[in-house]
């Protein structure tokens, strides 16, 4: 392993500095319920993970490949079953193509130009390994070494902004948020009806009436003097702006007003209401901190061995029904409702958003009505700012690799650089440690 | 024989282990230094039948192959933290988790099996942490989590892979310049020949995957290593490595600044690192005495060392539950229904320390390197959902009223000095006072008397220890 960033800072000097690490969030115009103005050159990036794997080809089906059907005789959808609930059509204007019926939504966001389908993304050698994988995604390394992509964007550009300027939603800091000297906090969602309260110094919830004690307390004795650039010094200066810092989020988001109809009480299913309200934090954060900048949030359970599409009342053949079209459900009604939501507080315009998945699923559907990993699937890139359209290349399945998987047709970090140099305004090439060619879908 | 104060006893306790109870700590104190280091660094003879007993009934792993819910990383970890909280052998997970970090190998890359190959890694490491270093060095080498974290599966004749070859001389044994005279330690050739000489290692792929060479993989042509020229094999090159004074001075920095005090560059610091590498050399690569050697120095009690440290994660988890005396109730896959408490695995990992996952091959980074903002809003909710958990009979960690009313004593001052001394013992200058004024404050901030009866227990002294433990100085060791 070559000595990369991260060692470099470990291995000179002892440590990190302090001051590189300590986020800013003393930001004066910062207040409660105060709307972040609106400001074109705000460039917002939103990463959506679909967890586990996504099959790919029953998101964007090539319906008309004799081959898919072959390999598909049970999870294929026809063209006639290109329907959504209400029985529109979602196959792609003139395209070969069709999303699932359960992305009505995304459907209808795509016909508005808002949304670039990138097909057949992967990368060379793929590893079928969900952690490793993930790992060279987040990492945008192919021996999945380092920290994370945005990470270094991160490094990059945010020293000095808010602590709050990207934020994981999720259980944990996922690996393209690893930086080496900005620290980006992840908040786990703590559900209605204020998913922020657990990003506080909790306290004692039997006896909430002794709350504000605790709180002077901490403060009082984290403010003490301390030798300067000792270590105890640094654990109370981050001590108390972690306190402060998560107080001054909570204090901005609890004036803010949903724009749109978030999915509430287990309709159309756990999961997706789960994932929305991810979404929901997020908005909370764009409309109230002017630094807001990266977001991650997290879809989980595309790894569908078994049992990916139907019920047991339908003996599992129900392509309408199931695990992958309740996730894709949830996906394209998230994010719609967080497009209208940004759209009503007029920042539609400042935000892109970027679905990614380790890999695909097998071509060849497996006897359990089921797929196993593949390779190369197609991606979403969504917003305003986005040129929507299909990018890339379905790759062909009657020429797949010696695993039967299909050849992967544009390089993710094709995918990523787009978004560094033509939305984000950064210089790919710096962050993801050479030249990829922009893919046009953005600038 | 030097005498031990209690301070310097608690002192030994957190670092050789994680901390104690006072009658832990006493009974340290009244052996005496080099008494209390044997008894340490001896573990073998300490009874641990009853965390022993505990693991066999909340842990299965008797079929790790099997891929179900019994034996996965996460299960790795529980036992881990499980043995961490309630083993009498505090020295041997530590001195383990020093070597984790050492060698670090992560099960991001090395996922096969279940997580069975790190789960071997950790017990090979437990096993021989204090064996002769060139013993444990070869036995990590040729183990089949090594072979896979840095390529060795791929280093083949023709076709060298110098990953191994080159964090073995930077990392796991010397660094690219001696620690003390500063001299460059091997060159780039080194780490080309020297790879030559692993060429060829390989592990049977089938249980019990025992190590073996691939003949027709291993390059038996002239290597020349260090200026000398020979057919040497990975074992010789692990022998020669071994006896390099750079090894002794490298192994006994890392040591020092893991268990003792950050080393600085000065001539102090480099005659101290030197004083100990010998010893290392004159004692035939002894870990067991090397470290033995440190933890009875005047380095280890100087002024210099107590508290100059930032608490890893784990240590800060485990050490809240152990000094306590709270309980860490690991639950079980083999009860009916399987009931488990992730607590300690979930919380040290948020805070920066994912055991099994170390950031990469030069392992965590420490110190300043576990203080941000999100992992200190981690440490202290962890200290609120410890504290202030009073369910008692369900899988989680926990401190009973009772446990808590037995430190408390009549006056707050009393009391509050009775807490600190229980977490550190802690000198916390002003903040005394504003703990004592923290028990005498009710809900709408007028003053109130205190007295310890249950209630108080229940509510201030809760929120006493949360407080305690969200010091700064607490997050120190």
């Amino acid at each position: 392993m070559a000595i990369n960033r991260r060692q470099f800072i470990k291995r000179s000097a002892g440590a990190v500095s302090v001051s590189l690490v300590m986020p800013k969030f003393w930001m004066a115009n910062v207040a409660r319920g105060q709307e972040a103005a609106a400001d074109p050159n705000r460039k917002i990036f939103v990463v959506i993970q679909l967890a586990g794997g996504n099959d790919g080809l029953n998101t964007v089906v090539p319906f008309t490949d004799m081959k898919y059907h072959d390999l598909r005789p049970i999870l294929g959808f026809k063209d006639t079953e290109l329907k959504d609930a209400q029985g529109n059509s979602t196959i792609l204007g003139n395209d070969p193509l069709g999303l699932n019926p359960a992305m009505s939504e995304l459907k209808s966001l795509y016909d508005a130009g808002r949304v670039a389908i990138l097909l057949g993304v992967g990368y060379p050698n793929p590893n079928l390994s969900h952690f490793f994988s993930m790992d060279v995604w987040g990492t945008a390394n192919l021996t999945a070494a380092g920290v994370g992509w945005l990470g270094r964007y991160a490094d990059q550009k945010l020293l000095g902004k808010s602590g709050l300027s990207a934020v994981s939603i999720g259980g944990s800091l996922p690996k393209t948020f690893y930086a080496n000297k900005f620290v980006i906090p992840n908040i786990t969602p703590a559900g209605n009806p204020d998913p922020f309260v657990n990003y506080a110094f909790q306290t004692d919830g039997k006896f909430v009436g002794d709350k504000n004690n605790q709180i002077n307390t901490f403060k009082s004795t984290n403010t003490r003097s301390f030798p300067a650039d000792s270590f105890i010094d640094a654990i109370a200066k981050d001590g108390f702006d972690a306190e402060e810092g998560a107080a001054q989020l909570r204090a901005a988001v609890l004036n803010y007003t949903p724009g749109a109809t978030y999915p509430t009480g287990g309709q159309p299913s756990t999961t997706a209401v789960s994932f929305a309200s991810a979404l929901k934090m997020v908005a909370q954060i764009i409309t109230t901190i002017p630094d807001a900048n990266l977001f991650y949030v997290q879809l989980g359970g595309f790894d569908h061995h078994s049992q990916e599409i139907g019920t047991n009342a339908d003996n599992f053949t129900d392509k309408t029904k199931g695990q992958h079209a309740v996730l894709l459900k949830a996906l394209s009604l998230g994010v719609k409702t967080f497009y209208d939501d940004l759209a009503a507080h007029g920042v539609a315009d400042n935000v892109v958003m970027m679905t990614w998945s380790e890999f695909g699923r097998r071509p060849n559907e497996n006897a359990s009505h089921g797929t196993d990993h593949g390779t190369g699937s197609p991606m979403f890139v969504i917003g305003n700012a986005v040129h929507g359209g299909l990018y890339g290349q379905q790759p062909a399945l009657s020429d797949l690799d010696s695993a039967g998987n299909m050849k992967f047709k544009l390089d993710f970090r094709s995918m990523y650089a787009t978004i560094l140099d033509k939305w984000l305004g950064a210089d790919s090439q710096s962050i993801l440690g050479a030249k990829f060619d922009n893919v046009g879908f953005l600038g | 024989m030097a005498s031990l104060s209690y301070e310097e006893a608690a002192h030994l306790l957190r670092r050789a282990g994680f901390g104690g109870t006072p009658e832990e700590i006493s009974d340290l104190s009244s052996r005496g230094r080099e008494g209390a280091v044997d008894f340490l660094i001896d573990f073998g003879q300490i009874d641990n039948s009853a965390m022993d007993s505990l693991l066999t009934a909340s842990f299965d792993f008797s079929n790790p192959l099997a891929n179900d819910a019994k034996f996965n990383q996460n299960e790795i970890r529980r036992w881990w933290l499980t043995r961490m909280a309630t083993t009498k052998r505090q020295f041997e997970e530590k001195i383990t988790l020093f070597w984790h970090n050492h060698f670090a190998t992560s099960i991001n890359k090395v996922s096969g099996n279940n997580g069975l190959f790190m789960f071997n890694q950790n017990k090979l490491l437990r096993d021989n942490a204090l064996a002769k270093f060139d013993d444990l060095l070869l036995k990590v080498a040729q183990d089949p989590a090594m072979l896979i974290w840095l390529d060795g599966l791929t280093n083949v004749l023709g076709k060298p892979n110098e990953n191994f070859g080159r964090e073995l001389q930077e990392l796991f044994t010397m660094g690219i310049n001696d620690v003390v005279t500063g001299q460059q330690n091997y060159t780039e050739d080194d780490v080309k020949q020297i790879a030559r000489a692993f060429t060829g290692w390989d592990y049977q792929r089938t249980s019990p995957f025992t190590f073996r060479i691939n003949a027709n993989q291993h390059d038996n042509g002239t290597k020349t290593i260090y200026g000398q020229p020979g057919n040497f094999s990975g074992q010789d090159v692990i022998t020669m490595i071994s006896a390099r004074p750079a090894t002794a001075r490298y192994l006994t920095w890392k040591l020092f600044n893991f268990f003792v005090y950050p080393v600085t560059g000065s001539d102090a610091d480099k005659s101290t690192i030197e004083h100990f590498a010998k010893l290392y050399l004159n004692n035939d690569h002894s870990i067991k005495e090397l470290v033995r050697a440190i933890f009875t120095s005047d380095e280890f009690f100087s002024d210099r060392a107590f508290f100059s440290l930032v608490k890893q994660p784990v240590e800060f988890v485990v050490g809240a539950v152990r000094m306590l005396g709270g309980t860490y109730n690991p639950g079980s896959t083999v009860s009916t229904p399987p009931r488990t408490s992730t607590e300690l695995q979930t919380s040290s990992r948020n805070m920066g320390q994912d055991l099994l996952n170390p950031p990469d091959v030069s392992g965590w980074d420490f110190n300043l390197g576990w203080v941000n903002t999100a992992s200190m809003l981690e440490r202290f909710n962890f200290a609120n959902r410890y504290i202030n958990n009073r369910i008692t009979n369900a899988p989680g960690v926990f401190v009973t009223n009772d446990q808590l009313k037995s430190i408390t004593r009549g006056s707050s001052k009393k009391t509050v000095k009775r807490f600190l001394s229980r977490l550190g013992p802690l000198s916390v200058g002003d903040a005394l006072l504003t703990l004592r004024t923290y028990l005498e404050t009710g809900d709408n901030g007028q003053p109130v008397t205190y007295v310890n009866d249950d209630a108080t227990v229940d509510k201030k002294i809760r929120g006493l220890v949360h407080q305690i433990l969200s010091l700064p100085e607490f997050q120190l060791n």
